[in-house]
Parts: structure tokens; C-alpha cells; sequence
């Protein structure tokens, strides 16, 4: 039987559902077990370059705060389904959250809050049988080309050494799958970043 | 002789009580003149009190840091009351409540936690700008070890902390040609919340200071009111973007 993954989100979101090959991909939350949640929902309003001064109070809730809400009830729904699999919970954020973008601080609070809450969703669900984790992908994963490379090159002095950018279904997806796995079970609470050794943090 | 914030003028958001009040007597001491924004008079007036009969600047005024007109307003009277703004610190923060996991924390909480953490540092950062700029001012933010470790205990607080921590570092890239630095202090100390916490819990305090190399839970004037003084002066000048912890060395996972 196919195992379940609930895929929140677009662009991103879509091309990781596309990879997760054998799948039972679901887009909302329905009954049952679930084996997988994959998060990446961000606003369109969030992936343009704005400066903070140019955001309206409607605009920070809209790229910010209305989806930081979004996913932490998108966890206390899915808890239940997760603790019945022993499933994983994945968020996908971007590299500014924790490397910072001019022009990008919604993208960059809720990306940073996300990655949080899946570390301490992580300490408590593996009482539950639930892993969670989050990855962190290149700017080019959420923003359009023209301005992801200007953010990249903010980030790094040097090219990837992957040689190009990791691919979201190719690449990316079946690290999700494994992390999925019996095999990763070990693995708690980790921020894997996956960009071809752009930024190489801490 | 000249202390390192003579002639600045600083806000703080929470100072009528625990950290924001420890950091508002420190940011005085060393000579910069004292907003105390609070929601409530009856701790941000005595906070402002105590700190003019020190003999230093200081004054009160009443302020929702969720509600953009108490922000401006806020920022309106540091400038007409005390002739400019030049920092910043971001202090308040709603209860986060008991501890529980997350499909436990009371939707309110959820609420609260985001809109004191998230949209107050937003709120704040845009209303202060333009003066920030002029003086080449210092933007702080105070989050928690928990917004860079995560809790098990406490997972909406550790996410809009972590919010938070996302936040100074972009600003801190937009910011920078203007001059202005933003940086954040993740302090463990004695709060309201923490008295709480181990009034209700008696071995709490012996279990955290226990996993705390300097052995104690921090004093809010004297152990992190001098680390805001030092972000908030020339001393750091060439720092932004940056967290420190300053936590009895607690956390050590920068």
C-alpha cells in the first residue's frame, strides 16, 4: 500500500510532490494516517522584494503572520494523523531565513519561525513516534531567477560545488523520502541545507 | 566624565518590569534619556520613576506594541519628549503561556505570541526608520535560546522567537547602508514569567542552573542591561545582523 504524504503549499511544494515517486500524494488534510507532511506554503507577497518600510500592516499579516499562524494549526491537525504512521513532518525553508535578505524580511521571519517550530515539534512528538525536520533550499526554490541570484551571491563567495543548483524534484524529494524512512530514523530535529554547498552555515 | 550613551535617546518596549525594566536602568545609567512603552501605567510609571530619582532622563508612555498607532505614537513621544530616537530594543513579549505541546497551547496564546513577537518588531522597525537612519541608530531585538534550540515546552514561543531571528538578519542586510545595526539578545533571567515558572515548579531553578556553566539564572540589570548598553553603542559598531546569548553560556550551539 502506497504510503500518504500531505503536500502543503505551491511552486516548491509542487515540484517536491512531483519527485516523491510511489507516493499517495494528498494537497489538504483528510482523514486516516499520514505518513509525511512536506510544508512550503509561502505567499507570493512574501517572495518579492520589499523593504519593511514599503510593507503595510495588511501586508506584514498577509506574508508573515497569517501563515505562520497557518502552520502551527496545520501541526496541531496533522499530529494525530502523524503519531497513528510514526510519520515525518518536513518544512522547506528558505536560505534567508537563516542567512537573511535584504528585501525579504517576511519570507525571512516565517521561514526562521518554521524552521523552529519543526525543532521543537521534534522534542516533543518523538515521544509520539514522529520525526520532524526542516530543510533549507537556495533562494532560487522560491524566488523568481532575476532575484534569487542577486540573494545567492550575498550568501556565498564561491560557486556551488555541486556544480549547479540541487534540483527540488530530482534531488531534493528523495532526501525527503528518506528521511521518511525507517533509515533516518536516528535523525531528530535536524536542519539539513541543500543547496550544492552554496553557504555551508556554522 | 562621558558614558557610552550620553546624548542618545532609546525606547523600550516591556520595560515596566523583569528584562525591559533591567535594560531600560542600564540604557539610563549610561546616560541615554529613557522611553519605558508598556501597556500598563501602573508598571511603566514607577518604572520611569525610578529611574528619573537615579538622577537620569526617563519617561512613560502608555503602549500596545501590537497596535501601529500606540507604535507611532510611541516613537511621536520619544521624539517631541526627548528631542530624537536613536535605539530601539524590543523587549515585550505576551506569556507564552504553560508548558504544553503545540496541539495543546490555547489558539489565544497562538494569537498573542505572534502578534507581541512578529508584528510589534515589524510595527517598530517601520516607524522608527526614518529617525534610526538619521542617527545612525542601533534596532534590538531580545528573543530567547529557545528561538534558536527550539522547546518541546514552549513551541509557539520558540517559533516566533526564531521569527524574530530571521527578521534582524534581513533587516540587518537592508539596513546596513543606512547605517543602522540590528541585533538581537537571547538572555536567560529573572522575569515575571520565570518567578512564575519556578514558584510552580521548586526544582526548576536548581535543575536550570545546573545546566548553566556561570550557575545562575541572569539578573535583568546587571547581567543583560550592560549587553544592551554595549549593542546599543559605538562599541559595537561593526556588528549587525548578530544574537548573543547571554545566558550563563546555556546555550552553546552558535
Amino acid at each position: 500500500m502506497a504510503r500518504r504524504a500531505l503536500i502543503v503549499g505551491t511552486g516548491v511544494a509542487d515540484r517536491v510532490a512531483a519527485g516523491l515517486a510511489g507516493w499517495e500524494i494528498e494537497r489538504s488534510p483528510s482523514s486516516g494516517g499520514l505518513d509525511l507532511v512536506v510544508w512550503a506554503d509561502y505567499p507570493a507577497l512574501a517572495c518579492e522584494p520589499r523593504r519593511i518600510v514599503d510593507l503595510s500592516p495588511a501586508d506584514w499579516d498577509a506574508a508573515c503572520d497569517r501563515p505562520l499562524r497557518s502552520v502551527i494549526d496545520l501541526a496541531r491537525t496533522v499530529h494525530a494523523p502523524l503519531a497513528a504512521t510514526g510519520g515525518t513532518f518536513v518544512a522547506i525553508v528558505p536560505l534567508m531565513a537563516s542567512a537573511g535578505g535584504a528585501r525579504y524580511t517576511t519570507l525571512a521571519s516565517l521561514g526562521e519561525g518554521v524552521r523552529l517550530l519543526a525543532k521543537s515539534l521534534a522534542k516533543t512528538w518523538g515521544a509520539d513516534g514522529i520525526t520532524a525536520h526542516s530543510i533549507t533550499l537556495d533562494p532560487h526554490a522560491f524566488l523568481a531567477p532575476e532575484h534569487a541570484t542577486g540573494i545567492a551571491a550575498d550568501n556565498a563567495l564561491h560557486d556551488p560545488p555541486l556544480g549547479r543548483i540541487p534540483d527540488d524534484a530530482d534531488d531534493v524529494a528523495p532526501i525527503i523520502d528518506w528521511l521518511a524512512s525507517g533509515a533516518a530514523a536516528p535523525l531528530i530535529g535536524s536542519s539539513l541545507v541543500i543547496d550544492g554547498g552554496l553557504w555551508m552555515p556554522g | 566624565m562621558s558614558r557610552l550613551l550620553d546624548g542618545k535617546v532609546a525606547i523600550v518596549t516591556g520595560a515596566g518590569q523583569g528584562v525591559g525594566e533591567g535594560i531600560a536602568r542600564a540604557l539610563a545609567d549610561a546616560g541615554a534619556a529613557v522611553v519605558i512603552a508598556a501597556r500598563r501605567a501602573e508598571n511603566g510609571e514607577p518604572a520611569a520613576a525610578a529611574i528619573r530619582a537615579r538622577g537620569h532622563e526617563a519617561s512613560f508612555v502608555r503602549c500596545d506594541v501590537t497596535d501601529a498607532a500606540d507604535v507611532g505614537a510611541a516613537v511621536a513621544h520619544a521624539v517631541d519628549t526627548h528631542g530624537r530616537l536613536d535605539i530601539i530594543v524590543h523587549n515585550a513579549v505576551s506569556p507564552p503561556g504553560p508548558p504544553a505541546p503545540v496541539q495543546a497551547v490555547e489558539p489565544d496564546t497562538i494569537t498573542s505570541q505572534i502578534a507581541t513577537s512578529t508584528t510589534a518588531s515589524y510595527l517598530f522597525a517601520r516607524a522608527a526608520h526614518p529617525h534610526l537612519a538619521a542617527n545612525r541608530g542601533a534596532f534590538i531585538v531580545l528573543t530567547s535560546p529557545a528561538g534558536m534550540e527550539g522547546s518541546g515546552n514552549l513551541p509557539v514561543y520558540a517559533t516566533v522567537k526564531g521569527a524574530q531571528r530571521g527578521l534582524l538578519k534581513s533587516l540587518a542586510r537592508e539596513w546596513g547602508p543606512d547605517g543602522i545595526r540590528v541585533n538581537a539578545i537571547a538572555p536567560v533571567a529573572w522575569t515575571p514569567a520565570m518567578t512564575t515558572a519556578t514558584e510552580a515548579n521548586p526544582t526548576l531553578q536548581a535543575r536550570l542552573e545546573a545546566r548553566t556553566p556561570l550557575g545562575h539564572i541572569g539578573d535583568p540589570e546587571t547581567d543583560i542591561g550592560p549587553v544592551a548598553v554595549f549593542l546599543a553603542s559605538d562599541l559595537a559598531r561593526h556588528m549587525t545582523g548578530q544574537t548573543l546569548a547571554v545566558d550563563g553560556g546555556r546555550y552553546l550551539g552558535l
